[in-house]
C-alpha cells in the first residue's frame, strides 16, 4: 500500500496525474531504424508499435534479431539513426543532455548481467537508483535522504533480501543479485520498466522466480514493462502481449493468446516448442 | 618394401638436418653476444679503470675499512631528518596522487574528455613524469623554490605522478563497463558515473599502486638531501664533505632502518585493503 502511495506521489511531481487511465500510449515507437555504424548492417529495419499504461509487453526473436537494440534505443543507451520514440509524450531522440537524464530517471531498466557495482554493498547498489535524483554533495559522501534509504530497505524486504543489505553484491548468487537490480530499477519510482533478457543469465526455475516477481511488482507499482526474452515459453506466461523480432523486422504483434504456433515458425524461421 | 622404409625415412632425415641447422645458430648467435660483451668490457673496465691509484687488493680493502667504524654519536642528530624523509615521501606521495588525478582521467581511453587533445597529453605528463630522474625533478624545484624539504616533496610528487596515473589509467580502461551502462541509465550524471561506475573498480588497484609507490618514495626521499632538498641525505651530504666515513654508514644504516619500517607498513595496509 505504502508503495502505491509513494508512487501516486512521485507521479503527480513529475506533474503527471495520479491515475492510470490515459489515452495515449505510454511509449510509441515509429519506424525505428539502427545501424552501428554509416555503412555497417542495418540492426532494426523500420520498428513501429505502441506500448500501454498496462502492457507486460515481451519481446522475442532469434539471436541477433536486434531484441536488445531495440530496448535500448528507449532510454538511448543506443543511438538510433532514425524515427521516433515516443515516451511521456517526448520525443526521446531530441532530449539535450539534461534533459536526457531527467528522462532516465524515470525508466527503470533491468540487466541481463544485472550490472551491478560488485564492490559496494546491496543497500549502496539499490540507493544508486535514486542517482539521478540526488545532488553532487549527496553522492560524493554516499549520503541519502532517509525516505530514500526506508524506501530501499521497504523494496530490499519486498524482493526478499531484507537479510543481505549489508553484504557486498558480489557475495550473492545470481538470483539474488537480479533482485537487487529489480530492487535498484523500483527505487526510481520508475514509470516504465525495460527489462533487457532479465533472466537469461539464471536457471530455469529462478527465472520463472524472477519474472513472477517482476510482474508482481510491476502489477502492484502499475508500471509498464517492455522485456525483452529469448524463452518463449516464459514469454507466453509472463506476458499479456508479444512482438516477435526478426533480422531487424517486426513479425508479429498481438496478444499472448492470440500467438500459434504458426507465428512462432515464423519468427523464428524454424520450429520451436 | 624398400621404397616404403625410404619414404619412411625422409622426413626422419629433413628433421635431423633442420636441427642441426638450427643448432649452429645459436652457436652463430651466441658467439656474437660473447664478443660484444668482452668488448664492451675491455673499452669500459679494463681501459677506462686507473689501476695504479686501486693499489691493489690491500689497498682497497684499507679504504673499505674506514666505512666499518661507526660513528654512533651522530644517532641523536639524525632523528629529526630521518622524520623529515618520512613526511617527504608521505606528503610526496599524497600530493603525486592529487596530480595523478587528471592525468590518469585524461590519459585513460574510454573516459577521457578528448581523444585527440586530452589523450596525447595525459600519455605524454605520464612519461615526462618517469622519464625524468627524481634528482633531476629535486634540482629543479631547489632552483625554483630554494633549499629545504619543500623542493623534495615536489619532486617525489612530480616523480610519483607517472607511475601511480598510469596504473590508474590502464585500471579505468580496464573496467567493467556494465555497471556503468546501470548508473547512466538512472540518470546519473558524469561525475556520478565515475564516482559509483568506475571509481568502486578501480579503487584496490589505485590504493596497492598508491602504498607501494609511497614505499618507493621512501628509497627516493633519502637521497634528495644530496642535491639540497632536506632528509637524510643531506646528513649523508654533509659527513661524506667532512671524510667521516663512520657517519656516513650510519646515515646508510638508518636509511636502511626506514625502509624496512616502510616495508613492514606497506604490508600490513596492502593487506587491511586487499
Amino acid at each position: 500500500m505504502r508503495h502505491e502511495r509513494n508512487f501516486a506521489e512521485g507521479r503527480e511531481e513529475n506533474g503527471l496525474p495520479a491515475e492510470r487511465e490515459r489515452p495515449v500510449p505510454v511509449l510509441e515507437v515509429r519506424n525505428l531504424k539502427v545501424s552501428y555504424s554509416a555503412s555497417g548492417p542495418q540492426i532494426l529495419k523500420g520498428i513501429d508499435f505502441a506500448v500501454d499504461g498496462d502492457d507486460f509487453c515481451a519481446v522475442i526473436g532469434p539471436s541477433g534479431a536486434g531484441k536488445s537494440t531495440l530496448i535500448r534505443c528507449v532510454n538511448r543507451l543506443v543511438e538510433a539513426s532514425d524515427g521516433d520514440i515516443i515516451l511521456f509524450g517526448q520525443d526521446v531522440r531530441k532530449l539535450n543532455g539534461g534533459e536526457l537524464r531527467r528522462m532516465r530517471r524515470r525508466i527503470g531498466m533491468i540487466f541481463q548481467e544485472f550490472n551491478l557495482v560488485n564492490r559496494m554493498s546491496v543497500m549502496d547498489n539499490v540507493l544508486s537508483g535514486r542517482l539521478g535524483y540526488t545532488g553532487a554533495f549527496r553522492s560524493l559522501f554516499k549520503v541519502f535522504p532517509r525516505e530514500d534509504i526506508e524506501r530501499a530497505l521497504e523494496l530490499l524486504e519486498r524482493v526478499g533480501l531484507q537479510d543481505h543489505v549489508d553484504k557486498r553484491a558480489d557475495e550473492l548468487s545470481g538470483g539474488q543479485r537480479q533482485r537487487v537490480g529489480i530492487a535498484r530499477a523500483l527505487m526510481q519510482k520508475p514509470e516504465i520498466l525495460l527489462l533487457d533478457e532479465p533472466t537469461s543469465a539464471l536457471d530455469p526455475k529462478i527465472s520463472r522466480d524472477v519474472m513472477r516477481l517482476i510482474k508482481e511488482l510491476a502489477r502492484e507499482f502499475r508500471v509498464p514493462v517492455l522485456c525483452n526474452i529469448h524463452d518463449v515459453q516464459l514469454a507466453l506466461e509472463t506476458c499479456n502481449r508479444i512482438i516477435g523480432l526478426q533480422d531487424g523486422y517486426k513479425k508479429f504483434d498481438g496478444p499472448a493468446e492470440g500467438m500459434r504456433k504458426q507465428d512462432l515458425d515464423e519468427i523464428y524461421a524454424m520450429e520451436v516448442l | 618394401m624398400v621404397a616404403a622404409v625410404g619414404l619412411q625415412g625422409a622426413p626422419y632425415l629433413s628433421y635431423v638436418e633442420r636441427k642441426r641447422r638450427r643448432r649452429v645458430n645459436n652457436w652463430v648467435i651466441a658467439a656474437c653476444i660473447a664478443v660484444v660483451l668482452g668488448w664492451c668490457i675491455w673499452d669500459t673496465v679494463m681501459v677506462d679503470t686507473d689501476w695504479a691509484r686501486m693499489g691493489g687488493a690491500l689497498g682497497i680493502i684499507g679504504t673499505l675499512e674506514r666505512f666499518f667504524w661507526i660513528d654512533w654519536g651522530l644517532v641523536p642528530s639524525l632523528i629529526v631528518p630521518a622524520l623529515e624523509t618520512m613526511m617527504m615521501a608521505t606528503l610526496g606521495t599524497l600530493l603525486g596522487c592529487v596530480f595523478s588525478l587528471p592525468v590518469a582521467w585524461f590519459g585513460a581511453y574510454n573516459v577521457t574528455p578528448n581523444r585527440y587533445i586530452f589523450y596525447p597529453l595525459g600519455r605524454f605528463l605520464m612519461v615526462l613524469s618517469r622519464s625524468i630522474h627524481e634528482i633531476i625533478w629535486a634540482l629543479l624545484f631547489v632552483g625554483a623554490v630554494g633549499l629545504g624539504a619543500l623542493p623534495g616533496i615536489l619532486a617525489v610528487a612530480m616523480r610519483s605522478v607517472g607511475f601511480i596515473s598510469k596504473i590508474t589509467a590502464e585500471a579505468i580502461e580496464n573496467i567493467d563497463p556494465k555497471p556503468v551502462e546501470a548508473i547512466r541509465a538512472v540518470g546519473g550524471n558524469q561525475f556520478q558515473v565515475m564516482y559509483y561506475g568506475i571509481l568502486p573498480q578501480i579503487l584496490p588497484v589505485v590504493i596497492g599502486t598508491i602504498i607501494f609507490e609511497w614505499d618507493i618514495n621512501i628509497r627516493r626521499s633519502a637521497i634528495m638531501g644530496l642535491v639540497g632538498a632536506g632528509g637524510l641525505g643531506l646528513v649523508f651530504f654533509r659527513q661524506m664533505a667532512m671524510f667521516n666515513y663512520g657517519g656516513v654508514t650510519l646515515v646508510v644504516l638508518a636509511v636502511l632502518v626506514l625502509i624496512a619500517i616502510g616495508e613492514v607498513i606497506s604490508h600490513y595496509a596492502r593487506k587491511a585493503v586487499i
